[in-house]
């Protein structure tokens, strides 16, 4: 006997981060999933925004690693409320994870939740954490043919933050093929071209998260 | 690699499924699987063989039905397949489309077997 189900596999996921999402809109919360590979510049990305805003966009962060609490350490400095999960080998977060983090971090009060996941460009794409955005952070010294062998997980991001823009002259990368491509395949997805290092582009970055937080707070609940 | 966790999704919703039809086994469970859905069939399969051991889904048939990522195109409505090295659309060479399906991941349906029939049910191969 068959039985119709079309019952999607991470259905307990997308429950959890329907209620996440739900709370976070209520809080007038902007809740940014970021994304991207290992050494990309996510902690340097987030650094530099708490440093400039942290305090006018009453930033929060969650941090999300296999291990150590290296990367909360580096955002504490700045001194905005931050988390760490480990999440023991697995390669995304998920819901559950920042549902738990969460219960150690006062969320009431703050314009800005920023989520860093877990280092990788496949597995993140799967979970949703209940964000209102998700952004991929990517680096030059990656090469410029992510966009193409990773189009899941930048078909999905409202934003793509280009790192490493200060060493483009070193760097055999095509900016104008990246800019393509990533147009094609998702042409809603803001590029912003950044330097960590140098500055140069944040300026962007950060004007393009104040907007989102802006609008989470006027369609909130307050 | 989430497979095993995903796999475990799958389990527990097909065995969810059977209970609550009064089934004695499961024989069948299908997948629909985009090709964006960052899942790899073969891998779920064999987390599923060892996963349902013990189960009534122990040796059930997994049925991948691989959907692939298929855009609109914006300006002229084509419907395609992105080609390597590009999205653009092949018709137009439209730049802005929208995809439509490739990120499918669901249980599509089971097939399960009742007490009365179970006992034919021999002990098969993978």
């Amino acid at each position: 006997m068959r039985i119709p189900l079309v019952r999607r596999v991470l259905e307990a996921n997308d429950l959890i981060a329907a209620e996440l999402r739900a709370g976070f809109e209520k809080a007038g919360l902007f809740a940014v999933n970021v994304m991207g590979s290992p050494g990309a510049g996510k902690t340097s990305l987030i650094e530099q925004t708490v440093e400039h805003t942290g305090s006018r966009l009453r930033i929060g962060v969650i941090e999300g690693d296999i291990a150590t609490s290296l990367d909360a350490d580096r955002i504490a400095r700045f001194g905005v409320p931050v988390v760490q999960i480990n999440t023991g080998g697995a390669c995304h977060l998920d819901a559950a994870m920042v549902r738990k983090a969460l219960d150690r971090l006062e969320v009431s009060g703050l314009g800005v939740l920023l989520i860093e996941n877990v280092g990788n460009l496949v597995c993140p794409a799967q979970f949703d954490l209940g964000e209102a955005c998700k952004v991929v952070v990517c680096s030059l010294p990656e090469g410029d043919d992510k966009v193409l062998k990773y189009p899941a997980i930048f078909s999905l991001a409202s934003a793509v933050v280009l790192n490493k823009l200060d060493l483009l002259e070193h760097l055999k990368f095509d900016l104008s093929g990246f800019r393509r491509h990533l147009g094609e395949l998702n042409p809603d997805a803001v590029l912003l071209e950044v330097s960590c290092v140098s500055g140069e582009g944040l300026e962007r970055w950060m004007e393009w998260l104040e907007r989102g937080a802006r609008n989470a707070r006027q369609s909130g609940g307050r | 690699m989430h497979e095993l966790a995903a796999t475990q999704s799958i389990l527990s919703l097909a065995l969810d499924e059977a209970a609550k039809a009064g089934a004695a086994s499961i024989t069948k469970v299908s997948l629909r699987v985009g090709e964006w859905s960052t899942i790899e069939p073969d891998c779920v399969r064999f987390c599923f063989d060892v996963l349902a051991k013990g189960t009534p889904a122990e040796g059930a048939e997994l049925a991948v039905e691989l959907v692939p990522v298929r855009y609109e195109c914006e300006a002229c409505g084509l419907h395609y397949t992105p080609a390597d090295g590009g999205f653009s659309c092949p018709g137009c060479s439209g730049r802005r489309g929208k995809l439509v399906s490739g990120r499918e991941l669901y249980v599509d349906s089971i097939e399960v077997r009742h007490a009365h029939t179970a006992r034919s049910k021999s002990s098969r191969g993978k």
